[in-house]
């Protein structure tokens, strides 16, 4: 197993132990707790954290447990969700474009959303639970399509296409609409963090857990996967059922994402990337690994949405910011001469 | 199963936001920090002669009165934060879907939230009249209410003698956006004794076909868009190009508040310009 996971990780990976494990996932947790404080501490109301803390039921202390403190968490879980997902799916479809949306989930949770927007439907967080329901459909479309055949490129293809189609019916939804509804519609599409409550992170904290505990028990089976199915199959991975966990979990944890945030792109992309020039491909160490900086990297830039918004007069939705921020990332990983897959 | 979701968005599309309602807190004694969501209600506030009681308005405010005022974001997305900081014993809003979870964190967190729909005239009315009874100034806000009433009464009168003009009022030439009915702007038309040609559209502000703008053979055509972008080749498409042309001065049209009043008087004169003053 050693062996194999060795042969695996360039000249600069990491080898997997559980020490050094726990040493890398602990400074990458210091990282995002980092993240967290700052994210607390910035924002148009002026918070003294330290009053806030005293007296939680001061103004300074219901703005920090009442927003600031909700909206972080929600960054973290969604970033989580997003690049742990994305470095898995980057192994299994054995391709370095995949990225968290690829399946058809992004299609299914955008079509869902805007139907429900565009019906006007406010009760229960209906946008949300659209999102989650056409998301969790459009998964289950994918993967009935690619049953058929089991190459793992017939999932993917799937999705792309599936993306087109509610691409498509999304923006003739849009011409239909209204001008206040389409503004409401595009801030959904680009996704941002808003102000769930306790109950709401908490539901979506246990379906992250569940799922990116899923990812992280596969995780081992995966690196096996990404040599091919004939090879994982040689060295006993049970293939299908591997694959057909990993699509689940991940499915079902962006799903849950993006009800909550909307489609915040390039955090599945970059994050996973990025780690992996640091710790090199084994998907043991990269998958928590990627949550943990996927969760520091949102939190962040959802705090540096806050900061720009004396700028702009609001707060651009965060998935602008990490667009802005992770296309220019990307073009500079690919640039440094090393293959980012 | 398209066609269904499709027709749906449609029917959808003139959602009731919900009624007038107060949320959060009441506000304790005189209101002397209030904030505005939209440009329409800065308009009542400033209508009160309460201006000097705004502490912040939308990103969309242009008054010269609310020029230096902090900036609280959009329809939208206006940020809890910012709304917070400024201390409002009351903020006035327009409810909608797109808002509501950042309104009602506001009102959770302590700030008076008086949602006030502004969608038809008697939402107008409602809101003149909730809007003065919560700053202290109900008398301001019946007078309000009352001038805009008498105006129809007095506008319907001069209009009930004269043949109906068919107009299409245009929000937007690219794409091609009208008033459509159930909204204040159709009441209008309609008490300035003319018939709104896009009465048979999805909703108040529909995404309208050119060619059944030409098919509806309008007498007048108001033009309220803030662009001239695509206007001159819809002026020479038959149908169109025969119609007269008049230009809907400044925005009294299309914020629904106080200037409501003067828009209609403003658009008994297009519509009718042989009547005179």
């Amino acid at each position: 197993m050693t062996s194999v996971a060795g042969s695996l990780g360039t000249a600069s990976a990491v080898r997997f132990t559980p020490g050094r494990a726990t040493l890398v996932l602990g400074g990458l947790l210091v990282l995002l707790l980092l993240a967290f404080v700052a994210s607390l501490a910035l924002g148009e109301y002026p918070v003294q954290l330290a009053r806030a803390f005293a007296e939680p039921g001061s103004p300074d202390g219901r703005v920090l447990f009442g927003l600031r403190i909700p909206r972080a968490v929600l960054g973290a879980l969604v970033g989580a969700s997003l690049a742990a997902s994305g470095s898995a799916l980057q192994a299994l479809l054995r391709n370095p474009l995949a990225d968290s949306f690829v399946l058809g989930v992004s299609g299914g949770a955008a079509l869902g959303a805007t139907l429900a927007l565009a019906l006007g439907l406010q009760a229960l967080a209906a946008p949300s639970v659209f999102a989650f329901v056409g998301a969790v459909a459009a998964m289950a479309l994918v993967l009935a399509a690619g049953r058929a055949r089991s190459s793992p490129y017939a999932a993917l293809l799937t999705g792309v296409v599936f993306n087109a189609f509610a691409a498509a019916i999304i923006t003739c939804i849009k011409t239909l609409l209204t001008p206040d509804r389409l503004g409401e519609v595009l801030y959904w599409l680009a996704g941002s963090l808003g102000y769930e409550r306790p109950r709401t992170l908490i539901l979506g904290g246990v379906l992250q857990l569940v799922a990116l505990g899923l990812l992280w028990a596969a995780s081992a089976r995966l690196n096996l996967l990404s040599l091919g199915d004939d090879e994982a199959a040689s060295l006993g991975v049970p293939v299908r059922r591997t694959r057909a966990i990993v699509l689940v979990a991940t499915s079902l944890s962006v799903a849950g994402a993006v009800a909550l945030a909307g489609l915040i792109g390039f955090v599945g992309l970059i994050v996973p990337h990025l780690l992996r020039l640091w710790l090199g491909p084994d998907q043991r160490l990269l998958v928590p690994a990627s949550a943990l900086g996927g969760a520091a990297f949102l939190v962040l830039a959802d705090a540096a949405t806050r900061v720009l918004f004396p700028v702009f007069h609001s707060e651009p939705p965060v998935g602008v910011v990490t667009a802005v921020l992770g296309g220019p990332l990307f073009v500079w990983l690919l640039n440094r001469g090393e293959h980012p897959a | 199963m398209i066609p269904a979701l499709l027709s749906l968005v449609l029917l959808g599309a003139g959602a009731d936001p919900g009624p007038l309602r107060m949320l959060g807190p009441a506000p304790e004694g005189e209101v002397r920090r209030v904030v505005t969501l939209t440009p329409s209600l800065t308009d009542v506030v400033l209508a009160l002669g309460a201006g000097d009681r705004l502490v912040g308005v939308s990103r969309f405010d242009e008054r010269a009165e609310v020029k230096q005022l902090p900036r609280v974001g959009g329809f939208v997305d206006p940020s809890v934060e910012a709304v917070l900081a400024l201390h409002p014993e009351l903020v006035l809003a327009e409810p909608g879907p797109g808002n509501r979870q950042a309104v009602e964190r506001m009102a959770e967190l302590g700030a008076p939230v008086l949602l006030l729909p502004l969608g038809t005239v008697s939402d107008v009315l409602a809101a003149e009249r909730a809007a003065g009874k919560a700053l202290g100034r109900a008398r301001e806000g019946e007078a309000l209410a009352r001038e805009l009433e008498a105006t129809r009464v007095r506008i319907r009168e001069r209009s009930r003698s004269r043949q109906p003009v068919r107009v299409l009022l245009v929000y937007g030439f690219d794409p091609l956006v009208v008033a459509g009915p159930g909204g204040f702007a159709d009441e209008l038309l309609s008490d300035a004794g003319a018939l709104n040609v896009a009465a048979d559209a999805a909703s108040p502000y529909p995404v309208y076909s050119v060619e059944r703008a030409l098919r509806s053979r309008p007498e007048l055509i108001l033009d309220a868009a803030m662009t001239p972008g695509g206007r001159d080749r819809l002026r020479e498409l038959p149908g169109l190009a025969e119609a007269r042309w008049a230009s809907v001065p400044g925005q009294a049209l299309l914020h629904p508040g106080p200037a409501l009043g003067r828009g209609l008087e403003q658009l008994f004169a297009l519509v009718h310009p042989e009547a005179g003053r």
